[in-house]
């Protein structure tokens, strides 16, 4: 069975009580993700609980293969949970088929990866422009404007990803993850393959995008200095959420 | 967005949309090369038969679209028997050799005088009429492809015959011989392959196509106007299936060479699929990208295709005058959706493919 977290945040403005109240955009109840080897059955999520209130920034931290990643892939929808229920923004994409979990991460939900993962063939502008483009609502270009200024990503919309360091392409990512104003930013070891500047410029933007616009986030970091920029952070082992506290 | 995506997707790798561009600029230049070689001959040759100006064709009732291969079973005499019937002008008979030791041609072998009165004459671009029984003429594209003037001497049918005169081309033949001789060179004395019936005037021709039906009722008789139309790849069987067998190999090549690009192109981008995966892009986006990725490198495929058939074109013109090779609008236009509907097909089990990889899976290929 899992662990329930207890939800507290660092805002000295908010009560217990008026916490309460809000509904969790995010809610994991009693997850399990069984992955199959051959007859062989493992388990990387193993009965996990988790909720995540609007505009929270969660840090999920744990070893290799504790689950970090699935438990992120499950709450994305690129995956889906064996057992439990996953509710984002109140739609439980355990019961939905896959194009509806496509449909609503299009939506819903904005992906970072560790390895960016941007388009080759296209230019920083194309990168984040496609983004709308599956969207649905066509090229944005006022919010386009705002995004990339916001991330600092003037006078490098025209250059391609291999002409790019690691932290542009990195916060080209974040803007391709925003541009649609997502209910959730689900970031995996962002600043894996960062160095030690880039890196707080990444967690420096993330943080801005919780702080200033209210993005929730939750974050795979094997980066104990990256939770100083989270609300809270969550422990995993071997499948399950073992502790989760505030990150102060 | 998704031309720009289409377009550079296309360009980021140039040696891979090269090859499959030239797959399907090969596959549309053998379409209508080939198709326009075997329309154009079967063309020119007709037209080269309405070019002698007469109204009516008589010929052995085994006789077929070929009249080079029909040999020479009729006796000339039948010209003189045609020649006195009501409202025929004039007849020539025509001996014809078809002859390929150093090449492939036919041979017509005609009596100068009454092949003038049908035809009136030839156009001479150089020297003089049949007179001996060695001469010979060429026409201009013959003349060009041999390497013949006048004056020269020009075997054929192991026969050294003396050339006096170059022609236009575009009527009846490209060699001409006098028919006496042409008749003691194969053994067919007093024989003809074909006679040509000039009427007095054009709306007799039915007329004077019952009369010959009537007094030779064994032989084939028909305008010359119904051979034209006849001289289609359609009305020749083997030549129709030899198209067809053309057209399936040019679109079995171009299939298999975008299903191996797209295949590749699928596996080398399995992780920007997850990518698209990740940003909500559904199955028929993703197939909807691959499809509209094949169509362009189609598009742009079809038009080297066409330009390389007109070079092709141009070069076998260069190297054999004497061909013919017609290259139609229409005939473009079905390489071209020939040419799409393989590639669309060959792509198709790829972009499927694409469609369901697992975005996990795919987001952590190497």
């Amino acid at each position: 069975m899992g662990i329930t977290v207890t939800i507290r945040t660092n805002s000295a403005e908010n009560t217990e009580s008026e916490i309460k109240t809000l509904e969790p955009i995010l809610k994991v109840e009693n997850v399990w993700k069984l992955y199959h080897a051959g007859k062989v059955e493992v388990p990387a999520l193993r009965g996990v609980n988790l909720d995540v209130l609007p505009g929270e920034a969660v840090a999920v931290m744990g070893p290799s293969g504790c689950g970090k990643s699935s438990l992120l892939y499950v709450i994305g929808g690129l995956a889906k949970a064996s057992r439990g229920r996953v509710l984002v923004d109140g739609n439980d994409l355990v019961t939905m088929t896959d194009a509806e979990r496509t449909k609503l991460r299009r939506s819903k939900i904005g992906f970072v990866f560790q390895r960016f993962n941007l388009l080759p063939a296209l230019t920083a502008k194309g990168n984040i422009a496609i983004a709308q483009y599956i969207h649905g609502d066509g090229f944005d270009p006022h919010r386009f404007e705002v995004v990339t200024k916001m991330l600092g990503l003037d006078g490098r919309l025209n250059h391609r990803p291999a002409e790019m360091s690691g932290g542009e392409q990195q916060r080209v990512a974040i803007a391709r993850a925003i541009i649609n104003e997502p209910k959730i930013l689900l970031a995996d070891e962002p600043t894996g393959n960062l160095d030690t500047k880039n890196s707080e410029i990444v967690l420096e933007m993330l943080r801005r995008l919780n702080k200033d616009l209210g993005q929730t986030i939750v974050m795979i970091t094997h980066n104990p200095e990256a939770t100083t920029y989270f609300d809270r952070v969550v422990h995993m082992r071997d499948g399950v959420i073992v502790d989760g506290i505030p990150a102060d | 967005m998704m031309g720009q995506f289409v377009w550079r997707n296309l360009f980021h790798r140039p040696v891979r949309t090269l090859i499959g561009m030239l797959a399907i600029a090969v596959e549309v230049m053998l379409v209508i090369t080939i198709v326009g070689l075997t329309s154009g001959m079967l063309q020119e040759t007709a037209k080269r038969i309405e070019g002698i100006g007469a109204d009516i064709m008589v010929q052995p009732n085994s006789s077929t679209m070929f009249i080079g291969f029909t040999g020479a079973p009729m006796p000339i005499k039948i010209a003189d028997k045609i020649a006195e019937l009501k409202y025929v002008q004039y007849v020539t008979p025509a001996l014809l050799q078809f002859n390929t030791a150093g090449g492939v041609e036919t041979i017509w072998g005609i009596d100068p005088i009454s092949f003038r009165q049908v035809s009136n004459g030839f156009v001479f671009l150089q020297g003089h009429g049949l007179q001996g029984p060695d001469d010979m003429l060429v026409d201009d594209w013959q003349a060009k492809a041999k390497h013949v003037k006048v004056g020269d001497t020009y075997t054929v049918l192991n026969h050294a015959w003396k050339v006096v005169g170059i022609v236009e081309h575009g009527k009846a033949g490209r060699i001409f011989v006098p028919i006496t001789t042409l008749q003691e060179l194969v053994g067919a004395h007093d024989k003809a392959t074909i006679f040509l019936v000039k009427c007095t005037r054009a709306e007799h021709t039915a007329d004077v196509m019952e009369e010959i039906k009537q007094i030779l009722p064994s032989n084939k008789v028909q305008p010359v106007k119904e051979y034209m139309s006849l001289m289609t790849s359609t009305n020749i069987p083997a030549l129709q299936t030899f198209i067809n067998s053309i057209i399936a190999l040019a679109v079995s090549i171009g299939l298999l060479v975008i299903f191996l690009s797209m295949y590749t192109t699928v596996l080398e981008r399995t992780r920007d699929i997850g990518v698209l995966k990740s940003l909500g892009a559904s199955k028929f986006m993703i197939v909807r990208a691959l499809l509209a990725e094949t169509t362009l490198l189609c598009f742009l495929g079809i038009l080297s295709g066409v330009g390389l058939s007109y070079t092709v074109r141009a070069a076998f013109l260069k190297l054999f005058p004497t061909l013919s090779i017609l290259i139609t609008p229409g005939w473009v236009l079905r390489a071209a959706l020939i040419a799409i509907l393989g590639a669309l097909v060959g792509a198709s089990y790829p972009a499927w493919q694409a469609s369901r990889k697992d975005a996990v899976e795919a987001l952590a290929y190497d």
